[in-house]
């Protein structure tokens, strides 16, 4: 028995992926290098399965949620027509899961966060398994860049403090306008200089003044 | 619980991760939050320590203690900054403990738990965490008398639990060091 099955389970989520060794990359028997199905069962929603590159999108979608989560930012993840969309549904989140065959109507599961963070967890598993040397899809976490940290912080808040000064340079422009001038005085005419006349020494006994 | 034992070791190739004021509150606060989770908090986080291999950072409680001390808000704080790999080393002691957690986080975080009894739940944590903070942190800060005046199950204190969920597991370390990266807004 070639294949190889492994299972990620977590309270309300479980994953399983199925797949044979790769020989020709020199992969040990109990490996899995060729994944030849997967499933994820999340209690309360059908049951999930597909190809590889549906897995890889899930990835892709559901890791850098979380992420975003993680610094406080609610934002929606991947687009309307895109196999996999994540999106925040008040207290929950909503997976969006649109079938590339058609017929097949879209599926959109209600996580709540507990959900979120076991089917995150599966998926860190799985990609952490020494055991499936598949090369998944490279996520890097990096910080956030400042303006979407800024959409975290509510609008009002946002203005409050570029407002408040904004109306305190009104203010205070105002008040200065309203400031009477001073009044400018006509130059006067220049008075004629005074001519001192030093009186003459009158006692010749009297000492030097002091320099 | 999930091993993470075997990527414990610092690694080289771990880009320089030193934290800004606001993080290192945050850190500590969720290893606080960690504490009104588990009454053995603190052993449990030596435990951890040298679990991860992290003796020669931390050797004892006081070492450790001295660490958190970094934050701002603490009433009695320290100046400075945490290294890279002090910082590395508490952010992987948080993720283990997360994962310790788990079970526990996720009764909070379910909307499938009868609610009188995470109502229950949530109470408890609070309270715990406000004698914490009460105990030592100082309270003349905005933030900790914001924090005070918190509901059991407000945002804040969801978003500690759920960023503790997040972080729990393998994939936990890398996400939560980035977040505790993100600059100021």
């Amino acid at each position: 028995m070639l294949k190889q099955s492994y299972r990620y389970d977590q309270t309300t989520a479980r994953l399983e992926v199925e797949g044979l060794p790769d020989f020709s990359a020199g992969h040990a028997e109990q490996a899995i290098g060729i994944l030849s199905s997967w499933r994820l069962q999340i209690v309360g929603a059908s049951e999930l399965e597909g190809k590889r590159e549906h897995l890889e999108a899930l990835m892709q979608v559901v890791i850098p949620y979380v992420r975003l989560r993680l610094s406080g930012v609610v934002r929606s993840l991947g687009e309307q027509n895109d196999p996999v969309r994540l999106v925040p549904d008040g207290s929950q989140h909503r997976l969006d899961l649109t079938s590339g065959q058609p017929g097949i109507p879209p599926l959109s599961i209600q996580l709540d966060d507990a959900q979120l963070a076991d089917l995150v967890r599966c998926l860190d598993a799985l990609r952490s398994d020494g055991r499936v040397c598949l090369a998944w899809p490279s996520i890097q976490h990096e910080p956030l860049p400042r303006r979407d940290l800024v959409e975290r912080i509510p609008l009002t808040q946002r203005l409050t403090a570029p407002l408040l000064g904004g109306a305190t340079v009104v203010v205070l422009g105002v008040l200065g306008l309203l400031l009477p001038l001073p009044e400018v005085q006509s130059p006067t005419p220049a008075q004629a200089p005074e001519v001192k006349t030093e009186t003459p020494i009158s006692d010749p006994a009297q000492p030097d003044q002091e320099r | 619980m999930t091993d993470v034992t075997a990527e414990a070791a610092p690694d080289p190739s771990i880009p320089e991760a030193v934290l800004g004021r606001r993080a290192l509150e945050r850190l500590d606060l969720l290893l606080l939050t960690v504490e009104s989770l588990d009454l053995n908090g603190g052993e449990a986080m030596l435990w951890a320590t040298r679990q991860l291999g992290f003796e020669t950072i931390f050797p004892n409680r006081v070492e450790l203690w001295k660490r958190r001390c970094h934050n701002p808000l603490r009433r009695s704080t320290r100046r400075g900054q945490l290294s890279a790999v002090e910082t590395e080393a508490l952010i992987r002691i948080l993720c283990v403990m997360a994962d310790r957690l788990y079970p526990m986080l996720h009764q909070l975080l379910s909307s499938k738990e009868p609610q009188d009894l995470t109502r229950q739940r949530w109470q408890l944590v609070h309270q715990r965490l406000r004698d914490l903070i009460e105990e030592r942190m100082n309270l003349r800060r905005g933030a900790i008398q914001r924090f005070l005046g918190s509901e059991p199950e407000g945002p804040l204190q969801r978003q500690l639990v759920l960023t503790l969920a997040l972080a729990a597991g393998p994939g936990g370390v890398d996400r939560l060091r980035a977040s505790l990266l993100d600059p100021t807004p």
